[in-house]
């Protein structure tokens, strides 16, 4: 019965269950949803993380290689970030090229990893001018329900973090490279950028401000991608998106820096506890 | 079936096969590039296929373009062993420089059976495929220049006894159709393509080594939306190679008995590119 | 190849650290070597006719919330993911067809082998999108859904061999899963051939192996991916790449036709334990409803003795 309402009446079936206060899945307005990581359970990536945020999964892997560096920035390394969403993500997307809503997406992702500042890309050169390490890191959706750029931030940093790179050996005179991949170093993560999107709901009287909302409340704010983005890291602010939608009141945007920064820290711990169990097993 | 060679004079090698009402040309192209860094002393092979839109109404538009792209797949499995087709014999300087052939191949007319044409003009294209010699090479840094003999003439000719071919069975009630027509093939819903490898015998008279009498499987697949029971796809397999080895067999006597009227005197030529 | 400006592209000229290792290069005497120990014990302790599906097979449906039905397989290393879409109209097609289409997708994940994977569609991902859809379409009642297309994806996430035939199951168990009707379980299986030594159910580095071509010439080697529809006893696809003389295809064929049949139980009790899951999930819901509707008549009783007494 339920069902047939909200394929007929979208809207009303939204609008009847936030007029009571309460979401659709039975949260709270700013009430997140579980958060699951896995690291490193994937063997052909060199550091990879599994994150599930409610139904929302994203997986991310890192591949190395080498490379010599810009001649513009000699002394820089690279980092590409990738998202994909694949069409067996959602039935929304459909297979050939990116869409849109993929590269605004993947935008966003790397312009929230390098405002961040978590990685210097001085450490990714090897030998200035002639040799630097390559980060390809892809992360993959399997399951889009809604607060995609979160679930991203998630894996991506956590994958970085569980990241170790080989030791390499580099002879000046006959440019000869050697790598040793059991002798390894963490790579220096410094931060640690947490994102938190907001859907903002008009009703009537006022207007209501959802957390960590799923592709259903997506949809109905406003659509996919109208989602308002706050980054914190480490309790600072580091970066703000909003692209169309319904406008944001400002009291509701000083409510939400305060959620995100909570919620930050929140993340912070799941990714700890994680990198910690995971640092004990490999000991074991 | 007609088959004639060096149809075109800029290729290396070329062929052209009528089979029924099926036309096909196929064009070799040599080229010099780096090989795999995993597969040093091996060249490269590459295949093309192009449904011209003239062949048959259903190709017109991008109609042709999946029955090309499976066709050109099955080409390129069937000739990935160097069972098959030794790549080594494509290499020019170890880790540095081979030959890579691109084989163009292009369906003029379309009427039924049209992997196992496609795999006879190939290999009678290959069978008619010359290198250029090198003749020097200067080391120059990490560069190599070669430098290949201006004689057209003055070249080789490549190995290709046991290219594979390929043969298609369609399964019509319980029987298996060798070379189907058009019509037969829409009668099928399930047709099997078995790759055999030829035999040395038939296209070198005078080779004498008895090792590689026997013909091998390169590659099998299926095509159609139907299933088999697993007792007719043996059957069939075998079927499949009783056919490819006649079929090789008299490919083999044709294109020696073609080739010595080369050598004798100018080629009595017919078909519609001369 | 042209820049793809829709994604993020990293220096043209990269490669992989692994080559510059001391381990890269490695002969074919060696690399053999490696695959089976002394005692003919595989390099991950499997016997040389034993394959993953006994131990190391784990499947569960429903993890993709926004498909009808989806389906993950693990055979030890490999992950393959699978999802299954409503059936919708057959894009850019004018004339009716009597028969429902499958259409079929299987991609990599870039970070899905050892090597990174560009993400544009290649030769590989596109002729294991076909074998897919030859082995699936006999097993699905077509003309149930005509002038529509199921649209079928799949993902490797990680690739340690056999990946079409995991592709297969997954995709079996995803169709089932979305309710698509099918006529029976479809299963898959490969199996490596170098030499005389028959790997079942291969590792990554025992397919590189099978397809590199051996020294000595007239040994067999190759792969072989069969898929059945057991009950039935067809079977769908059969692929094989190599090159090897009748006797072994033969011999193949029968123990890929065993594996098959020794997958479906494991399919099995996963569907099964489905049905049973929203069988439960549904008396739950009902004994839910009931408790709701008890609740309203006793306040509707309440409400009656109110107005009656006011």
């Amino acid at each position: 019965m339920a069902e047939i309402y909200k394929l007929i009446h979208p809207l009303k079936y939204f609008n009847d269950y936030i007029s009571r206060e309460i979401r659709p899945d039975g949260r709270k307005f700013h009430e997140c949803r579980n958060i699951k990581l896995n690291v490193n359970s994937l063997k052909t990536a060199e550091a990879s993380a599994v994150v599930k945020c409610g139904n929302t999964t994203v997986v991310c892997g890192i591949q190395l290689e080498l490379a010599s560096p810009k001649a513009e920035e000699p002394d820089f390394g690279y980092l590409v970030t990738n998202l994909e969403l694949p069409a067996l993500c959602s039935s929304k997307y459909r297979p050939g090229p990116p869409s849109d809503h993929a590269q605004v997406t993947n935008y966003l992702v790397s312009n929230i990893i390098v405002n961040s500042k978590c990685i210097d890309l001085k450490d990714l050169c090897i030998v200035p001018d002639k040799l630097a390490w390559v980060l390809y890191c892809d992360m993959v959706c399997l399951d889009n329900d809604g607060s995609l750029v979160d679930a991203c931030i998630i894996a991506l940093i956590s994958s970085l973090k569980t990241l170790r790179l080989p030791t390499v050996t580099y002879d000046a005179e006959t440019e000869d490279i050697n790598v040793d991949p059991d002798i390894r170093t963490p790579l220096k993560v410094y931060g640690l950028p947490v994102a938190t999107s907001f859907s903002v709901y008009k009703l009537p009287e006022r207007d209501i401000l959802i957390t960590d909302p799923s592709i259903y409340e997506e949809e109905m704010c406003g659509g996919i991608g109208s989602n308002f983005i706050v980054c914190s890291n480490q309790s600072l602010l580091c970066g703000t998106q909003k692209f169309g939608g319904s406008n944001l009141p400002p009291e509701s945007q000083e409510e939400a820096l305060k959620i995100s920064r909570d919620r930050a820290n929140v993340v912070e711990k799941v990714i700890e506890t994680c990198l910690a169990n995971n640092c004990e097993i490999n000991e074991i | 079936m007609e088959l004639e060679t060096d149809v075109v004079s800029h290729a290396s090698g070329s062929a052209r096969l009528r089979l029924a009402n099926t036309d096909i040309l196929v064009g070799v192209k040599t080229e010099i590039d780096i090989p795999k860094p995993d597969k040093p002393d091996s060249g490269k092979i590459e295949f093309f296929v192009d449904c011209s839109a003239n062949a048959t109404p259903e190709f017109e538009g991008r109609g042709g373009e999946q029955l090309a792209n499976s066709i050109s797949n099955m080409m390129q499995k069937a000739y990935h062993s160097a069972e098959a087709f030794n790549l080594k014999q494509l290499c020019i300087f170890e880790g540095k420089q081979c030959w890579k052939l691109y084989i163009d191949i292009l369906i003029l007319e379309c009427g039924g059976n049209l992997c196992d044409a496609v795999s006879l003009a190939v290999k009678a294209a290959l069978f008619n495929t010359r290198i250029p010699f090198v003749k020097a090479a200067l080391m120059d840094g990490g560069n190599i220049d070669l430098q290949l003999s201006d004689d057209p003439f003055d070249s080789k000719l490549l190995d290709v006894g046991t290219a594979p071919l390929l043969v298609t069975l369609c399964k019509i009630g319980d029987k298996c159709v060798v070379d189907p027509s058009a019509e037969e093939e829409n009668c099928s819903v399930i047709s099997l393509i078995v790759g055999v490898t030829g035999n040395k015998r038939h296209y070198y008279p005078n080779h004498t080594d008895k090792q590689c009498t026997e013909s091998k499987c390169t590659t099998i697949g299926m095509n159609g939306p139907g299933s088999v029971v697993s007792k007719t796809l043996k059957d069939a397999i075998k079927q499949g190679i009783v056919a490819a080895k006649s079929l090789d067999e008299a490919l083999g006597q044709a294109l020696l008995k073609e080739r010595q009227q080369n050598i004798g005197m100018k080629k009595h030529s017919y078909g519609f590119l001369k | 190849m042209p820049l793809d400006y829709r994604r993020f592209n990293g220096p043209e000229d990269s490669v992989s650290y692994k080559r510059y290792t001391n381990k890269y290069y490695k002969g074919y005497d060696e690399l053999y070597k490696e695959l089976v120990d002394d005692k003919g014990r595989r390099k991950d302790g499997r016997a040389l006719d034993e394959a993953r599906s006994m131990c190391m097979f784990f499947a569960r449906t429903d993890l993709i919330s926004q498909a009808k039905g989806s389906a993950y397989i693990e055979l030890k290393k490999t992950k393959v993911v699978c999802s299954v879409f409503d059936p919708r109209e057959i894009p850019h097609q004018n004339e009716f067809s009597q028969l429902g289409q499958l259409y079929c997708e299987v991609k990599f994940a870039p970070f899905s082998c050892a090597q990174q994977r560009r993400p544009h569609v290649d030769a590989e991902d596109k002729s294991l999108s076909v074998a897919l859809r030859q082995a699936l379409e006999p097993t699905v009642c077509r003309h149930l859904f005509p002038n529509y297309q199921v649209d079928v994806f799949v993902y490797i996430l990680e690739h340690d061999g056999a990946c079409l035939a995991a592709a297969i199951n997954a995709a079996g168990l995803a169709l089932a899963n979305a309710s698509v009707p099918m006529y029976d379980i479809i299963t898959s299986s490969s199996v490596a051939i170098i030499g005389k030594k028959v790997f079942v159910d291969p590792t990554e580095a025992e397919e590189h192996l099978a397809m590199m071509s051996p020294e000595t010439e007239g040994t067999n080697h190759g792969i072989i991916t069969m898929s059945m529809l057991s009950e039935l006893k067809q079977v769908s696809d059969f692929v094989q790449i190599g090159s090897m003389d009748i006797e072994c295809v033969t011999e193949a064929m029968d123990i890929l036709e065993k594996e098959c049949e020794n997958i479906v139980p494991n399919i099995q009790k996963v569907l099964v334990h489905n049905v049973v899951q929203s069988f439960n999930q549904r008396k739950q819901l009902e004994a839910e409803a009931k408790e709701r509707e008890i609740a309203l008549n006793v306040k509707m009783e309440e409400w009656k003795k109110l107005l009656n007494a006011g």
